[in-house]
Formats: structure tokens, sequence, C-alpha cells
């Protein structure tokens, strides 16, 4: 009788998805440049202006983010049948909030420096809009590892985009490249400057714009 | 799913417990690194305060500022009257509060007092600041500053902590002929072009677009410094002393 049970059961579950099937795939690249949350959904604007003066805050920014996201996403997905939706919200916010203090904490353990420089902006990282918007859309629905995917998918297409613009504001506003110095002396003799523009605000809006246009011009499914 | 209420608080509840059991121990574990990054990095500060620091692309290990530090600089505790109390220690005394009591560092060399320096600190436009100042062995002349933790605007306000903005300071006197303490003011503009001659010692260039910063750095840096008068005038006090 148990037996027979047993056979049922398993004859009834559908085949099971592979690890990297089509529809995961297109899970974890689909962030990366069609729908990146930074360029196309226009989240996270906040931090990927804040800390992007410096690649090496901009690393390190990126990384937290990608711990964050990946473990909310797969932490949510883990309890969601469990999550009453009456308090989901908060439910998730309590995650989030959690691992980011710990992301925090360890910070000013091991990379104190940076810690000073990220100050605010990794406490911060509780109001990306983008790791709740995550939660919310996509792990309370699906199962771990998508969300995992899903998580690390749209915490690289953040990443990137934030590399993309620290470098670019590094190289235009400092001269230097992770702190080292990469325009040489002499074109500093013959009359270079650099950029203070980049090293505001203004000049990480201005980067940003123009990824966007390259962007929504290269591809063409994106668009209205 | 529809959960029912005594469901609802049970999560809750259990949430709440998970969170504060991991975070409670995250924080317990790393608490003694994290202090051990604070007292290092005002170490470090003080360090650069008279100089003392790695050069450009480098930088000091661990062990490097701990042995810098105790090979240079000597630490002590003042009163209000200006007297070393030699039985305490700054390190084991919480300054907020005994308000009466501030620390003291010397940078020491060969037996030689080669600087003072004090810690400053105060609001400037939206955060507080803090620093050090380092004021050679005449209790005038100032001989290096740092400003290491602040909320200031980068790019305006957030220059305070540039090289360009600390040098500015090397060399400036806070007394007149006199020997009274006048502190020193953070100017509009550059001071060649705006102070007369007589005057620069106690004047510094500002930083365009900082001027509200550059008002709470001249209000703490006096306020600062007319705390640890009493104690500078018993220094100028014991070099005329030996002097005469």
């Amino acid at each position: 009788m148990a037996n027979q049970t047993d056979t049922q059961a398993v004859a009834q579950k559908p085949p099971r998805e592979k690890l990297f099937s089509k529809k995961n795939i297109r899970v974890l690249t689909e962030p990366l440049s069609d729908n990146n949350p930074i360029t196309f959904q226009v989240l996270g604007i906040c931090s990927a202006l804040a800390v992007t003066v410096q690649m090496n805050t901009a690393l390190v920014m990126s990384l937290a983010v990608t711990f964050v996201m990946t473990m909310s996403n797969v932490t949510i997905s883990v309890l969601r049948r469990h999550i009453p939706s009456k308090i989901r919200i908060i439910t998730e916010l309590a995650v989030i909030a959690s691992l980011v203090i710990i992301v925090d904490e360890v910070l000013k353990a091991y990379l104190y420096d940076i810690s000073k420089q990220l100050s605010v902006f990794v406490g911060l990282i509780i109001t990306n809009c983008i790791i709740m918007g995550r939660a919310e859309a996509f792990a309370l629905q699906n199962k771990v590892w998508p969300s995992f995917l899903d998580g690390l998918g749209n915490a690289l297409g953040y990443s990137w985009i934030l590399l993309v613009i620290a470098f670019g504001r590094e190289v235009l506003g400092s001269g230097t490249l992770l702190g080292f110095q990469v325009i040489p002396e002499f074109l500093y003799q013959a009359g270079y400057e650099n950029m203070g523009l980049m090293v505001l605000s203004p000049g990480a809006f201005i980067l940003l714009g123009l990824l966007v246009w390259i962007q929504r011009t290269a591809n063409k499914t994106v668009g209205e | 799913m529809q959960h029912s209420n005594a469901y609802t608080f049970k999560f809750a509840a259990m949430v709440t417990i998970a969170c504060s059991v991991l975070l409670a121990g995250a924080a317990t574990m790393l608490k003694p690194r994290q202090e051990e990054n604070v007292a290092l990095d005002i170490k470090r500060n003080i360090l650069a305060s008279v100089d003392i620091k790695a050069g450009a692309g480098e930088s000091l290990t661990r062990d490097d500022i701990n042995r810098l530090y105790k090979e240079n600089i000597q630490e002590y505790v003042i009163n209000s009257e200006g007297d070393i109390l030699q039985d305490k220690d700054p390190n084991n005394i919480d300054f907020d509060k005994n308000p009466d009591l501030k620390p003291l560092y010397e940078f020491v060399k060969d037996g030689q007092i080669i600087s003072y320096i004090i810690p400053i600190s105060g609001k400037g436009l939206w955060s507080t600041i803090y620093g050090y100042l380092a004021l050679e062995d005449d209790v005038t002349t100032i001989k290096g500053i740092t400003f290491y933790q602040h909320g200031e605007t980068p790019g305006l306000g957030g220059e305070i902590d540039k090289e360009w903005f600390k040098s500015n300071f090397e060399g400036k006197r806070i007394r007149n002929e006199e020997g009274e303490l006048i502190s020193i003011t953070v100017i509009k503009g550059k001071v060649e072009n705006k102070i007369p001659p007589e005057e620069r010692y106690h004047h510094v260039d500002g930083i365009s677009g900082a001027t509200l910063t550059a008002r709470g750095v001249d209000q703490f840096l006096e306020k600062d410094l007319n705390t640890y008068e009493p104690f500078f005038r018993k220094v100028m006090q014991d070099e005329g002393d030996h002097n005469g």
C-alpha cells in the first residue's frame, strides 16, 4: 500500500528541470542587458551615483549587493510557502536588513578604510529598490535555484554598470585606476587636467545617461 | 495561501528571534576586530599630523603603525588647569563622561619634545568633523593637521581632508607677537590675494563652495585651542624659566 502511493507520487511529479535549462539561463542573463535593473528599469540609481567615484568602492559595493541580493532571494524563496501574505513585505525587509547589517559589520572589521568611504551607503543597500523588487517579484513565486540565479543575474547587472561608471569617473576625474596613477605625468605637464566634474554626482549622471543611450540604441528589443 | 492570525504572529516572532540571534552573534564576534581598527585609525591620524605617514601609493601595515606609534608618540591626560596627570592613561578614560580631562599626545624624538598633538572636533555643515592638530614645541606654530572623519559634501566641504588644504595650515601661527591666542581663520579665496602680509600667519586658503564647512572649522579650532590653552600657557612659562 505504502509502496503504491510512493510510485504514484513519483509518477505525478513533472520531469525535473535541468539546472541550466534555457529558462534558467535566461533568468540569469536577462538582467545583464535587456532587462538591466539600472539602465532599463532605472532602479538603484542613488547608490550608482554615490559610490562610483573610485573603482575600489564600487567593487566592494558590488560584492556587497551581490551577496545581499542572492542571499535574500534564496532565503525568501525557501520561506515562500511559509510567509504569511499579510506580513510578507516586512518579512522581506527583515531578511534584507539582517543581511545588510552583517555585510556592514564584516566590512568594518576587515575593510575598515573602504567601509569608512562607503559610510552610509552600505546601510542604504536595505533601501535599494532592486533587492526588494526581486524578492517581491521573483523569489516569492519561484523555486530556490531560479531565485538564486535571478538574484545573481540582477546583482551582476547592477555591478557591471557600477564598475563601468566608476572606471570612467576614476580615470577621467582622478587620473587613477584602483588607486594607481594611469594618466602619465607628461600629459599633466603638457596641460592635461583631471575633470573635476567627474568627481561630483553630475559626472555619474552623464555617464549613466550615455550608457542608457548606447544600450537602447544597440538593443533593438529594448524600447517603448 | 491564507494563513491564520495566530500563525502570522508566530511567524513574525520566529523571524524576529532568528534575525536578532544572527545579528547579535555577528556583532559580538566582530567587535574586537572593529575596535582594533578604530584604535589603529586614531594612531595613524596622530602620526599623520606630525607627518609620519606612508609615501604615495604605499600603505602602513598594522604592525608598522603600532611600532611607529610606540616609538614616537607619548600619551598623557591633562586636567582643566593644564596639569599633566601622570597616573592616568587616555586609553582607559571615557572623555565624554569626564569633560574636565583631555587627552594630549606628544611627539618625542631622542628625549626631545618635537610637537604637541591635540584632538579637534566640531560641527561642519552636515556632520561632525574629527581630526588632530599638531603644534611645534613653541606651542604657537602649526606643525600639521589631519581631518579623518567627516560627512561633508565630496568635492566641496569634503576637500578638507585633501592634502592641499591640510598643508595650508603648516607653519601658520595660532598666536600674535604678544603670545595671545588668536587661532586660525579659513578665509574665502587665497590668503596671498586677500590678507595683508602681517596677518597672513593666522589665515589659510579657503575651499570654494564650502563656506559653512570652513566656518565650522574656524569655530571648533578656536574652541579646542582655548580648551588646551591652560596647558600651553604652562609650557610657555616653563620655556621662559629655562631660558631665564
